[in-house]
């Protein structure tokens, strides 16, 4: 069993205009596309957006990669990563 | 009976706001979405409001206990797609409507605190310019009837039924194959579709207590005027706006006669707006805190800042130019079929297509 380094980028959207968190999400996953498929990268979205758990999970997700979303203190944290092979 | 409207409309307005933070309600997503996202849940939602909306004002009308069509709306004209074409662009700039920068103003966003301040611009940008709009507005009128069915001289039943019938028919496949829900993860999260449901009732008991569907534009304006005759009373004084007075009534079931207009006094229209707002800022700030999401973030890029500003004072100009804003055509007119909410709707589908636009190459 090999160990994996795995970066870690955070995007912090709280307090931004509508529909700042889908669209820059977005924006960060097609960017660091091979990274997140490979494993290597795990984004984490820091947002006070509700409507932003609702949004991106499933676009996401449509993408092959894996989502949860946790409430954090008034906010809510987007992990997305590599899906884990069954 | 002044007090009992004015707290009745403040309860209206607390769970109408309550509700609209819990599903994150938002009209201007409903067509940006679209246009950015090719997604048209929201819409579909918005039909579903005003289809269940249709029939409940219809009933009000033929028990005799509503005023349909409702006071303040007039005859279509061309100016109300333009009106509709402007407010598109700045809702989707300030990231939210006149209704959705309210609540998420209470929840504590920056963006919308700076939109609010913007609205306030707008209205008493349109003070200035309005003797020689309102002309223009004349000059444009369609038709001398206010909704569809009296313009074609049939009985509103006619038209409506059948609408209804065939929008209800789609809403149910659509509710079938899952496209009115979403799955969320935030707390306490309400399907919008549900919303929908509740905001048609909610709008129905604001045209039971103060005559009309709910609608806020005229107090932003009287809002701005109020805010400049502390500063330049005499300019203020001298502008025909203010002076104007569009509400007249009588209210068919409690006989309470409201005069009232944009001007900065306490008057019919600010019985009926002024305690709207106020419980709408606080049943989302109610609802935020309660969820321990009530969080003031000033962290903001300031070219969003700036945008939402932009997008304020075009919204709060349009909504007077259109005139009303679009809660008041989406949830008061749509389902009576007024002429000048169908133009103003046609008008929103561009206006939101060229804010997207704006809003991907300038503000995020």
């Amino acid at each position: 069993m090999t160990a994996t380094a795995m970066d870690e980028l955070e995007l912090d959207i709280r307090g931004q205009v509508c529909p700042s968190t889908l669209l820059t999400t977005l924006k960060e996953v097609n960017g660091n596309f091979e990274r997140l498929k490979a494993g290597t990268l795990r984004l984490v979205v820091k947002t006070d957006a509700r409507d932003a758990t609702g949004t991106i999970p499933p676009m996401v997700k449509s993408m092959g990669f894996a989502v949860s979303v946790l409430k954090e203190q008034g906010y809510y944290m987007i992990v997305i990563g590599k899906e884990q092979q069954a | 009976m002044i007090w009992f409207i004015a707290f009745a409309l403040f309860a209206i307005g607390g769970a109408a706001g309550f509700v609209m933070h819990r599903s994150d309600f938002c009209l201007a997503g409903a067509f940006r979405d679209l246009f950015l996202f090719r997604q048209g849940r929201m819409l579909r939602v918005l039909l579903l409001l005003a289809v269940v909306a249709m029939p409940l004002y219809e009933a009000g009308r033929l028990l005799g206990i509503l005023a349909v069509p409702f006071p303040l709306f007039g005859p279509p004209s061309l100016v109300n797609p333009l009106g509709g074409l402007f407010f598109g662009i700045g809702m989707v700039l300030a990231g939210g409507c006149v209704v959705g920068t309210l609540y998420k103003m209470a929840a504590g966003r920056l963006t919308s605190l700076v939109a609010f301040a913007g609205l306030l611009a707008g209205s008493a940008l349109y003070a200035e310019i309005h003797p020689w709009w309102a002309q223009l507005a004349r000059r444009g009128i369609l038709a001398s009837s206010v909704t569809l069915p009296r313009m074609l001289d049939l009985p509103p039943l006619l038209l409506l039924a059948p609408l209804a019938a065939v929008a209800g028919f789609w809403l149910r496949r659509w509710g079938r194959q899952g496209l009115l829900s979403q799955e969320s993860y935030a707390e306490g999260h309400l399907q919008p579709w549900k919303a929908a449901l509740w905001l048609a009732v909610l709008s129905l008991a604001s045209a039971l207590v103060s005559g009309m569907p709910m609608g806020i534009t005229t107090a932003y304006a009287k809002l701005a005027g109020m805010l400049e005759a502390l500063f330049v009373p005499g300019h203020v004084a001298s502008l025909a706006f203010f002076a104007t007075e569009p509400l007249s009534f009588t209210h068919p079931l409690w006989g309470v006669t409201l005069h009232g207009g944009p001007g900065p006094r306490l008057d019919g229209i600010a019985l009926a707006q002024f305690p709207l707002i106020a419980g709408i800022l606080c049943g989302s700030a109610c609802s935020a805190l309660r969820l321990g999401e009530w969080r003031f973030y000033t962290r903001v890029p300031i070219k969003q800042c700036l945008w939402a500003f932009v997008g304020g004072t075009l919204m709060g100009l349009s909504a007077r130019m259109a005139p009303a804003c679009n809660i008041w055509h989406l949830m008061g007119g749509l389902p009576i079929l007024a002429g000048q909410s169908l133009l103003f709707v046609a008008g929103l589908f561009p206006g939101a297509w060229l804010g997207s636009r704006l809003l991907r190459k300038y503000v995020i």
